[in-house]
């Protein structure tokens, strides 16, 4: 036990109501409504749909707004920070989406012009303006992903590995947001009513809140909050609806106070969810009636009716207002609401109100059934309980089950594919996705959500007795390509008049993870990390991080689908030309003991540019030249096509300075190029581990004994990961 | 009336994707959504979308959309009221 807090030391915030936190303090005190009709683009309304939208900004040109914004709130946040931060964790639903929908509209042919579409580049950006060469995370978990940003980084700060995290999210407005939500309709016209009994739903909004996190014993002379504790949950129940009862929000609140140590008495302010829609509103006032039961409901207040909904940046950004109401002791007023509605029996604070808050409760939810609440208190004014770090720190997983696909089937054909020397690199079948899915259950899931849900499906079926998994972790480079395209070239033929609420949910980076969910009920954390090439790695290492010693089976997914016209596009490394590839792999996983056998441990992730120490601190972390000559049979080394160069350096490197002495694989030739390609090779390494060789024709002409040895799976480029696998 | 029906069956099965579901499988009378077909609030959505296009007809709070998906025949008698170009 230790008495190390998270203490929030800084804080960059940009919304609707302002940039800064003197604006935006401002704002909160004056109860600003930010609500207008869009004004960004042209739309096919008249008028445009009220929208939180930020008003005029430095923006730097070449940047789609998103990263602009993301920008704006990182620099504030390190402007009077000493030292650069040790890991970057983002939350992100939009990523390029601003810049790729009009490049798309008018036919833009040019994959140039598409380098900031992912997700990933955003939290990229942040970390070369900053500095950072430690771990790059982005997390796409719909409009909870600031929220799971936050814990992901409260749990690297308390497991030691980093001292300083700068972590939150970013998101701005664009089309696909803005007619995918009314299509489902979700916005109300009159802009965003939280909580009113006329409440028709929310407003969609945009900006950035990102919080520098240090870990220390006392707290710092300039710590604003301190961040307790989080919990996160999965509805487990439909893909845009939240549960009726609000079991999942209930659960994630509970989580979050037994994480600070913390019961509900000690809450003295709620900032709620709270956008404005028929059935988030019913859900979370049930949660919370629940969780109060017959005790005082503390005040509590949305601050959507002022900002919108930022979706990936709301999370971070209720965080950041709970910070600032905490330093300057004030409740943010709930505008919009007027008439109190009796089926939620409860009635936010009307007016920005002065009051002493020394504990508050965050909540964040999203599509898929995301819940994740975060728990900020004042860094001096209370008690701070004894928490355990590092006691139940995870360090690897064992293996129950896994399973991958790749052009030439399941594992059993790809490894016979390999092994006969017949070129991988290809589309995944059809009917091997389908294979061992319900036509009826998926009829509305198209390609990625189909490979991700048959990889889970098989992954598990291997390892029936331990139980179904209880969360889920998914890393894709790209998300769902045939939604969002489909979604876009549709809107885009109908003069922006139809949007497909299918095509929208389905478009969502985590919706793929959502039905693994539903499937099978999993209802623990369900992250989604979409982390370019590395976005397997990143789902791996979050796990690590959320998952505590355990007997319950957790998923972990990577997948992407091959699109004809957007993955050569987005993935500079699918080149004109080049045969097009897709597939992924799943691991069904349990904590392991140090004894257990078929370990997988994530041990190593650095952003590499600017970084010429990177190899050097890989092999470090990996124990050093002897042992990993010593303890791994063979490398499996991941080098994207667009990073070839600067990768094959980086291995060369490697090799050299260890004076490796055993095979090494260069996987992408032989399973293709596309952004999880890794999951893959990780499946193939539990394979050739349970095997203990190497099949013949893979590295050399016969087969390779590992002779009790370890695979290593280790990926060059951009960023630097390692990923053991040990017998 | 009759036509309008089998009509709506025929755009609910594409629309909807529904594989393993002939249009006789869908009775004039039976619960549409949160029945048999097994479907939900966004395949409700997909359908407004597709009566908008291919009928002029909208339907745009949840309240008109319970009563007007309660079952085929409901569908076709609203769809059939309130189309572009209709005498009503």
């Amino acid at each position: 036990m230790s008495n190390t807090g998270v203490f929030i030391t800084s804080l960059g915030i940009i919304s609707p109501v302002g940039q800064g936190l003197n604006d935006t303090l401002d704002a909160i005190r004056k109860a600003t409504r930010g609500i207008k009709p869009l004004h960004l683009f042209p739309t096919s309304h008249t008028p445009p749909l009220p929208v939180g939208e930020v008003g005029s900004f430095s923006l730097a040109s070449d940047l789609p707004r998103t990263h602009a914004l993301a920008l704006v709130a990182a620099e504030e946040a390190m402007k009077h920070a000493a030292g650069v931060p040790d890991a970057v964790v983002i939350g992100v639903t939009t990523g390029g989406m601003p810049f790729t929908e009009e490049l798309l509209k008018r036919g833009e042919l040019d994959s140039k012009q598409y380098e900031y579409h992912s997700t990933g580049s955003v939290a990229e950006c942040v970390a070369r303006h900053v500095g950072c060469t430690g771990p790059v995370l982005t997390v796409s978990t719909a409009c909870s992903s600031g929220a799971v940003a936050l814990k992901i980084a409260l749990e690297m700060l308390r497991s030691g590995m980093a001292k300083r995290v700068l972590a939150g999210g970013a998101d701005a407005l664009c089309r696909l947001t803005y007619y995918g939500f009314h299509a489902l309709q979700l916005v109300d016209e009159a802009g965003a009513r939280p909580f009113d009994r006329n409440r028709r739903g929310m407003s969609v909004g945009e900006g950035a809140a990102i919080l520098l996190l240090t870990s220390a014993d006392d707290p710092p002379d300039n710590a604003m909050a301190e961040l307790l504790g989080a919990g996160l949950s999965c509805d487990a129940y439909h893909p845009a609806a939240p549960h009726p009862e609000g079991t999942g929000a209930l659960r994630a609140m509970k989580d979050a106070l037994s994480d600070a140590c913390l019961s509900p008495a000690d809450i003295e302010y709620i900032q709620l969810h709270g956008t404005g829609t028929l059935d988030n509103d019913l859900a979370e006032a049930k949660a919370i009636h629940a969780l109060f039961g017959e005790r005082p409901i503390p005040p509590l207040s949305s601050i959507k009716g002022s900002v919108g909904h930022s979706l990936g940046a709301a999370g971070a950004m209720g965080a950041a207002v709970s910070v600032l109401s905490i330093a300057h002791d004030i409740i943010p007023a709930n505008a919009g609401f007027h008439e109190p509605d009796p089926q939620l029996n409860l009635i936010p604070v009307r007016m920005p109100t002065v009051k002493d808050i020394n504990t508050a409760l965050v909540n964040s939810f999203g599509f898929g059934g995301n819940n994740a609440v975060l728990a900020v208190g004042h860094p001096r004014r209370r008690k701070r309980p004894e928490t355990p770090v590092c006691a139940d720190r995870l360090r690897s997983f064992t293996v129950l089950g896994s399973a991958c696909l790749t052009a030439a089937g399941g594992l059993e054909q790809t490894i016979d594919a390999m092994r006969h020397g017949k070129g991988l690199p290809g589309i995944v079948s059809f009917s091997e996705i389908v294979k061992p899915l319900s036509e009826k259950y998926v009829r509305r899931l198209k390609r990625f959500p189909r490979m991700a849900l048959s990889l889970a499906v098989s992954a598990c079926g291997a390892s029936a007795t331990d139980g179904p998994p209880s969360s889920v972790f998914l890393g894709t480079g790209w998300g769902g390509l045939s939604e969002t395209y489909d979604l876009l070239m549709n809107l885009f033929a109908s003069g922006e008049r139809f949007a497909s609420p299918t095509d929208f949910v389905g478009s969502v980076h985590n919706a793929a993870a959502g039905h693994v969910a539903v499937h099978f009920k999993s209802t623990g954390p369900n992250v989604t990390m979409t982390g370019g090439d590395c976005s397997f790695e990143q789902a791996l290492f979050s796990a690590c991080l959320l998952i505590r010693r355990s007997d319950k089976p957790l998923l972990v997914i990577g997948a992407d689908e091959h699109h004809k016209i957007l993955s050569p596009l987005f993935d500079a490394s699918v080149l004109p030309g080049g045969p097009p590839s897709d597939g992924g792999g799943a691991l069904c996983l349990k904590p392991a003991t140090p004894a257990a056998p078929r370990r997988v441990c994530p041990s190593f992730m650095a952003y590499s540019p600017n970084n010429d120490q990177v190899i050097l601190a890989l092999i470090r972390a990996l124990g050093g030249n002897r042992t990993i000559r010593e303890q791994f049979g063979a490398v499996m080394a991941g080098i994207p096509a667009a990073q070839r160069a600067r990768g094959t350096a980086q291995l060369e490197e490697f090799l050299s300075i260890t004076g490796y002495p055993h095979p090494v694989i260069d996987y992408r030739r032989f399973v293709g190029e596309f952004a999880s390609a890794s999951a893959v090779a990780t499946v193939l390494a539990v394979s050739f581990i349970e095997a203990g060789e190497i099949p013949e024709n893979i590295c050399d002409r016969r087969k390779t004994p590992l002779r009790g040895r370890g695979v290593l799976i280790l990926g060059f480029g951009h960023v630097v990961t390692a990923v053991e696998v040990v017998p | 009336m009759d036509e309008l029906i089998s009509e709506l069956k025929v755009k609910i099965i594409e629309t909807l994707n529904l594989l393993d579901v002939r249009s006789a499988d869908i009775k004039d009378d039976a619960q549409l959504v949160g029945g048999d077909l097994g479907l939900d609030s966004i395949d409700v959505l997909e359908l407004v979308m597709m009566l908008e296009k291919d009928y002029g007809v909208k339907i745009d709070t949840k309240e008109l959309g319970v009563k007007v998906f309660a079952s085929v025949r409901a569908l076709a008698d609203y769809v059939y009221q309130n189309r572009l170009g209709s005498a009503h």
